[in-house]
């Protein structure tokens, strides 16, 4: 009560109220006048135009800028069945420590001023909803049984044979470095821990899914031979796989890894498993059909 | 020709569903007399560390799908796979991936990750079937790859808060108290607090394995086996592995549950029990008159302690890596050299791990710093005085101690250090 009586009298006063500034303070001001800086500009990998939905992938930052296909064999499944679906989008070179999941790639939807929850950025798991939502073109019926099988016949022997010929074998280092290793770093010890890490990963990844303590990578080859040659006959003569009339997932799931292999650009010295793939001219074909549709203006 | 598996449990010839199926397999296309199965339970005896393994005039091959490939090769016994179409052999191969992908996953979730079952069920199969260090050791590894297995499933995170040292969960209500030593309250138990894991996973569960059964089910059709009427091929002995096992009864049966309802699952188990009546070899409850059993050879102490030592040095941390490297673990040829940096890691991993534990039993030996060493010792009286034997004589009844005042001086060397008026403070030093 004692405090507050002496206070009133104060707030009737303007001249000496809480927000005049003491005199030497203001002094100090007049000495050191504020000068206000013309904003910074945006960094130039910021988005320029929200108005697309972009999808972060592994990619350089030259070929994000054309579009062209990314160098990880899932980024390049869900951006080629984007492009399937007809969904307008641009692609944005990232890593896994950008994603909310902790791998790529994920969606930012297109920015609506009224809509606050557009931003929310979509994982992989949920691309193909997205897609077939906003997508412009009537994709083939996924939900044939089939399809979950083949889905293993990728995600085990073919992905595994991949990760050991571009993460594992010593044949391929350079071009493990280049895609992987050299765009985090210029530090030499940075990247040795990088690629001793991502070496690591991949050795542990191929051994959870065969289950076994110690894998010969011939093996592993062998394996995705055969699953070349299951695929080539569960292709046989159609155009697309399961007898569809339009490409969809599980053809995009297959290209992505026989376009890697076969992409000249990526320079393989151990080039056992793309020989293997090779050896089926119907794999090849599908490779070069689903390319020119979807990269056509690229491809001589 | 031996064929070494995983030994029996659950009243099924082998725990694991690739050794059930190789089993099954080779009952049906080998004559009795041309094989016989050895429990050997360790996956050492094979090159590529997996079971089944098959061992044919010195050749070892293991692995389900590459034991009935090598049978077809290069043995006279007739494939069951022979009459198959281009396009049937892909369906056969890429089902298989998928089996031993998601088929695994679920079976691994429901006898390994599921903590009732595997302290119920699975934890006891394997203490009967290994011998007695190695139950410390080989299934806790079996557990964390199964629960690394299902990780892609969303359902690992149910083994989180499971102990993997016995599998048991701490219950949120039994712990009394926090970390910092206060009486916890009880919380009041939610709805998803009061649920077994396997409940709260049910939900997804269901989804998943009714989708299993649907893509099963759709291959299969209306036909008897997975192609045709006529007779079965290697994918339904592989089919059989997994479904028999899943329909293992456990504390909470929910696949069992699932599968009868479910039509395709409800088809599923028709098709169990027609390939159990008609194709399989071995019957329910004589696994032992039906199947050509060979005992395995008797493992020396030796090769137990070095086994056991094996596991061991792989979680001692810092060096179980190097370990696991230095034996020949991971995707390599065996003939790569193995690399001398490896080797120095290795060895200086181990060294640096050695002294770790020597200085932390030395500094355990260690009085408490800054305690000065004396000892101090009640004052001898009575018989005490002539040592051992007095200490016994002095018990005796009629001994009673001999009444000594305190002013005169033992025979120990005394040294008065305070004396006051009234109190005298003395002090026995030991010579």
């Amino acid at each position: 009560m004692h405090a507050q009586a002496p206070a009133a009298p104060h707030r009737t006063t303007p001249r000496s109220s809480w927000f005049t500034i003491p005199e030497p303070l203001r002094l100090v001001f007049k000495q050191f006048p504020l000068v206000t800086y013309a904003p910074n500009e945006l960094p130039i990998r910021s988005p320029s135009n929200r108005e697309l939905p972009v999808l972060y992938v592994f990619a350089s930052d030259q070929d994000a800028l054309k579009g062209l296909p990314s160098y990880n064999p899932l980024c390049l499944k869900w951006q080629t069945f984007l492009k399937l679906a007809g969904v307008q989008f641009r692609i944005a070179p990232s890593s896994n420590h950008a994603s909310p999941t902790g791998a790529l790639p994920f969606l930012i939807p297109a920015s609506s001023p009224t809509d606050a929850a557009s931003q929310t950025p979509i994982p992989s798991n949920k691309l193909e909803r997205y897609a077939l939502e906003r997508g412009s073109e009537k994709l083939a019926d996924t939900a044939g049984s089939k399809l979950d099988a083949y889905q293993a016949l990728v995600d085990n022997r073919i992905r595994n044979a991949w990760l050991y010929a571009l993460y594992l074998s010593p044949g391929n280092y350079a071009l493990l470095s280049e895609l992987y290793v050299e765009p985090c770093s210029a530090s030499t010890v940075v990247r040795t821990t990088i690629m001793h890490k991502l070496r690591r990963a991949a050795e542990t990844e191929v051994l959870r899914s065969i289950g076994a303590p110690r894998v010969p990578p011939t093996a592993l080859y062998i394996g995705a031979e055969q699953a070349f040659e299951a695929l080539s006959a569960a292709l046989g003569s159609d155009k697309w796989f399961f007898g569809s009339s339009r490409p969809g997932l599980f053809d995009a799931a297959v290209f992505a890894y026989t376009h890697l292999l076969l992409d000249d650009r990526l320079e393989w010295i151990d080039t056992r498993l793309r020989d293997s793939l090779l050896k089926f001219p119907a794999l090849v074909e599908h490779r070069e059909k689903l390319l020119s549709r979807c990269w056509g203006y690229e491809n001589e | 020709m031996e064929l070494h598996v995983w030994g029996e449990a659950f009243g099924l010839p082998s725990i694991d569903p690739e050794c059930l199926a190789a089993i099954s397999y080779m009952g049906h296309v080998v004559p009795q007399k041309d094989w016989s199965v050895v429990a050997s339970n360790d996956v050492s005896v094979s090159p590529d560390y997996v079971l089944p393994a098959l061992h044919h005039d010195g050749i070892w091959t293991s692995g389900y799908l590459s034991i009935v490939q090598y049978l077809a090769a290069h043995t006279s016994f007739s494939s069951a796979d022979g009459d198959l179409t281009e396009a049937q052999r892909a369906d056969a191969l890429a089902y298989a991936s998928y089996l031993s992908s998601r088929g695994s996953a679920l079976l691994s979730f429901f006898l390994y990750v599921s903590p009732s079952a595997w302290t119920e069920l699975t934890r006891p199969a394997y203490s009967s079937l290994l011998r007695f260090p190695l139950t410390w050791t080989v299934p806790l590894k079996l557990r964390s790859a199964a629960i690394a297995k299902t990780e892609h499933l969303g359902l690992d995170h149910l083994a989180a808060d499971i102990d993997p040292e016995d599998g048991s969960s701490e219950s949120k209500a039994t712990a009394p108290l926090t970390a910092t030593g206060f009486l916890r309250l009880p919380t009041r138990p939610s709805v998803s607090d009061s649920m077994q894991p396997e409940q709260a996973a049910a939900i997804r569960l269901q989804s998943l394995l009714e989708d299993f059964f649907l893509t099963l089910d759709e291959l299969r059709g209306n036909d008897t086996y997975f192609f045709g009427d006529v007779k079965p091929t290697s994918l339904d002995f592989l089919a059989f592995g997994y479904l028999r096992l899943l329909r293992v009864r456990t504390p909470h049966p929910f696949v069992e549950r699932c599968m009868s309802r479910n039509p395709a699952g409800s088809r599923l188990i028709k098709f169990l029990d027609t390939l159990q009546t008609e194709v399989i070899q071995w019957k329910d409850g004589q696994i032992q008159g039906t199947l050509p059993w060979t005992q395995p050879a008797s493992q020396s102490l030796v090769n137990m302690t070095s086994r056991f030592a094996d596991d061991a040095t792989e979680h001692i941390p810092g060096v179980g890596d190097s370990w696991k490297s230095w034996r020949g673990d991971g995707v390599k040829d065996s003939g790569e050299m193995r690399d001398p940096t490896q080797v120095l890691l290795a060895i200086g991993a181990a060294v640096a791990g050695l002294a770790a534990v020597g200085g932390a039993v030395v500094f355990k030996a260690l009085s408490p710093f800054g305690g000065a060493t004396h000892r101090w010792e009640a004052p001898k009286s009575g018989l005490y005085q002539f040592g051992d034997i007095g200490a016994i004589f002095n018990s005796l009844p009629g001994f009673d101690a001999p009444v000594t005042p305190a002013s005169i001086p033992s025979p120990m060397e005394r040294d008065t250090v305070y004396q006051g008026e009234k109190v005298e403070v003395a002090v026995d030093v030991e010579p």
